[in-house]
């Protein structure tokens, strides 16, 4: 059983939620971050999208027990999180700031966390979670000369020594590389196929897109959608999205782009030799772009998505 | 709460911070060290010395100002750079981070007051023993409240340096110095009433100007009570960043 369908069996089933946020707000002083929030979470990987701004730091403290709440309650596997530090035995955070204590050595870090959580002996799990995050060979230099990747890394080694039953993660890929991304994918699903439960958080679509099953997205916050990852991105798959074309010969470029099966229309911008094609197969019309104006021996200026951005997907999302 | 208070200790032991508390506790020693070698034949020696170093000086301003750097900065430094949320998501109550935080501040400067206050005395005193002690218990005392002060100011403001200077430059030196009374509600007044409380021979310029010895010892245990508890409260109430 993969681990998105044993999550939607357990939303199908009705199952207690792991993480349950019920009619949450939170603001500061006249400023709402996040107005009258509702969702649950269930065993599997779910992603916390949201354009910067959207709320996703504040409700993943609320949930991590870090603030209090204005209005509504927060429980994490059953408990309230607020005033519950008991709760932490079960519970891994690693919140969005890089700040690390860079006089510890990566080794020391991760068993200063270990301590913490009262583990005896700390070797196996200190081993087990630096292993985990493939920063053996690093572990015994000092934090403060770790790359922002290794870091990140570092920590969430920290967060993952007490091994616990939900983890909850804040933009962790912030500052990683390509292959550390997908080491951390690796390790994400691998966690996630034991029963345990991973709220992770990002603005980056793509990100999240190959990890989670479930997502929730955040919007001005609000929760703006939520559910299964490939029914929502159908649905945004339906937008049409606008692309800048300039050009020296824009009625030349238009015709062109007109006669495109993928083109719904094409207007004219406001600047010289501007065009702007609507289109809901965005990849194949950037690619074909070039081809065209090949073909027709027309001179590109430039070429840009207008809109592919979290913020149009999720402006598109809460219109709907 | 062990790895909190090493935890602490490294974090409070940079290089300049522990160059500059050494430094301005060192200064009474140096001063005495001076006054003794160069002005013994004088008689009113102990006490202008007793009023210029020990008050003026040390327990007027290297006391509260050395605590003041450390203390404000155990968790002042963390809300700052971010890292207090690494310890406030373990399964430890907020107490047990708040208590190692304030002994950490006070376990680097105590000694280091301690030794400063001890070895002016026994400079400026002639090697009386009895002095040193007095001068060491009551430094430790107005280490020991200052620390719980500073420490809740830590978590209660985002400029608690300056909070702190404010605090010690009108508080506890101008105005306990000029209205009666305020001396009961002063950090210094309660040193200085023990510090004459244990040896009234060897400090009895002090006599005019201290509370008594009871009323010193009650008002440090209570602003030392009063304030680790609101630290602790803020720390348990407070949105950690």
């Amino acid at each position: 059983m993969t681990t998105n369908q044993s999550h939607i069996n357990s939303e199908q089933a009705g199952a207690q939620p792991v993480i349950d946020v019920l009619s949450v707000s939170k603001w500061f002083g006249n400023v709402v971050a996040v107005n009258d929030v509702t969702l649950q979470v269930y065993p599997g990987i779910t992603g916390l999208l949201g354009p910067n701004g959207a709320g996703k730091t504040t409700i993943l403290h609320l949930i991590a027990g870090l603030a209090r709440c204005s209005d509504g309650s927060v429980t994490v596997l059953g408990e309230p999180v607020r005033d519950n530090p008991d709760l932490y035995k079960r519970v891994g955070v690693m919140s969005e700031h890089e700040a690390v204590y860079g006089f510890y050595t990566g080794r020391q870090f991760v068993e200063f966390a270990a301590r913490m959580h009262g583990l005896k002996p700390l070797k196996g799990p200190v081993d087990r979670a630096i292993e985990m995050v493939a920063l053996g060979d690093a572990q015994g230099r000092s934090v403060g000369t770790y790359s922002r990747g290794m870091r990140q890394r570092i920590r969430l080694a920290a967060s993952l020594v007490h091994n616990p039953e939900v983890l909850i993660l804040d933009e962790p890929l912030n500052g990683t590389d390509p292959r550390q991304r997908i080491e951390f994918h690796e390790t994400m699903i691998r966690i996630a196929s034991e029963g345990r439960t991973i709220l992770i958080s990002s603005h980056i679509l793509e990100e999240v897109e190959t990890l989670a099953d479930r997502i929730l997205l955040m919007v001005s916050g609000k929760l703006a959608a939520a559910g299964d990852f490939r029914a929502i991105r159908a649905k945004l798959d339906e937008q049409a999205y606008k692309v800048r074309v300039v050009t020296t010969s824009p009625r030349a470029m238009a015709s062109a782009l007109m006669a495109m099966e993928e083109v719904d229309s094409v207007s004219v911008g406001p600047e010289e030799g501007e065009l702007i094609a609507l289109s809901r197969n965005v990849n194949t019309l950037q690619l074909s772009i070039p081809r065209l104006a090949q073909e027709h021996g027309i001179r590109l200026l430039r070429v840009e998505p207008l809109d592919d951005s979290l913020e149009s997907i999720f402006s598109y999302v809460v219109e709907r | 709460m062990v790895p909190v208070f090493w935890l602490s200790i490294s974090q409070l032991t940079g290089r300049w911070r522990v160059i500059l508390i050494t430094l301005l506790a060192a200064l009474p020693v140096g001063l005495a060290v001076i006054v003794h070698f160069a002005a013994t034949e004088d008689d009113s020696f102990d006490e202008n010395f007793m009023d210029i170093l020990l008050d003026g000086m040390l327990v007027a301003g290297i006391v509260p100002l050395v605590t003041m750097a450390l203390s404000t900065a155990s968790f002042g430094n963390e809300l700052e750079d971010r890292t207090l949320s690494f310890l406030t998501l373990k399964p430890i109550a907020r107490w047990q981070i708040a208590l190692p935080k304030f002994l950490a501040s006070i376990a680097i400067s105590g000694p280091l007051l301690i030794v400063s206050g001890v070895v002016a005395a026994l400079l400026g005193f002639d090697g009386s023993i009895k002095a040193a002690a007095a001068v060491g218990v009551a430094v430790l005392v107005g280490v020991t409240a200052y620390a719980a002060i500073f420490t809740w100011a830590g978590l209660v403001t985002s400029r608690p340096l300056a909070f702190a200077l404010i605090y010690v430059l009108l508080w506890e030196g101008v105005i306990s110095t000029y209205i009666d009374g305020v001396n009961y509600l002063s950090v210094r007044g309660y040193t200085l009433g023990i510090m004459y409380g244990i040896n009234e021979n060897g400090f009895g310029s002090l006599s005019e100007r201290v509370i008594e010895f009871p009323a010193a010892i009650v008002g440090a245990i209570v602003v030392t009570m009063v304030f680790s508890l609101l630290g602790v409260r803020r720390l348990r109430r407070m949105d950690v960043p």
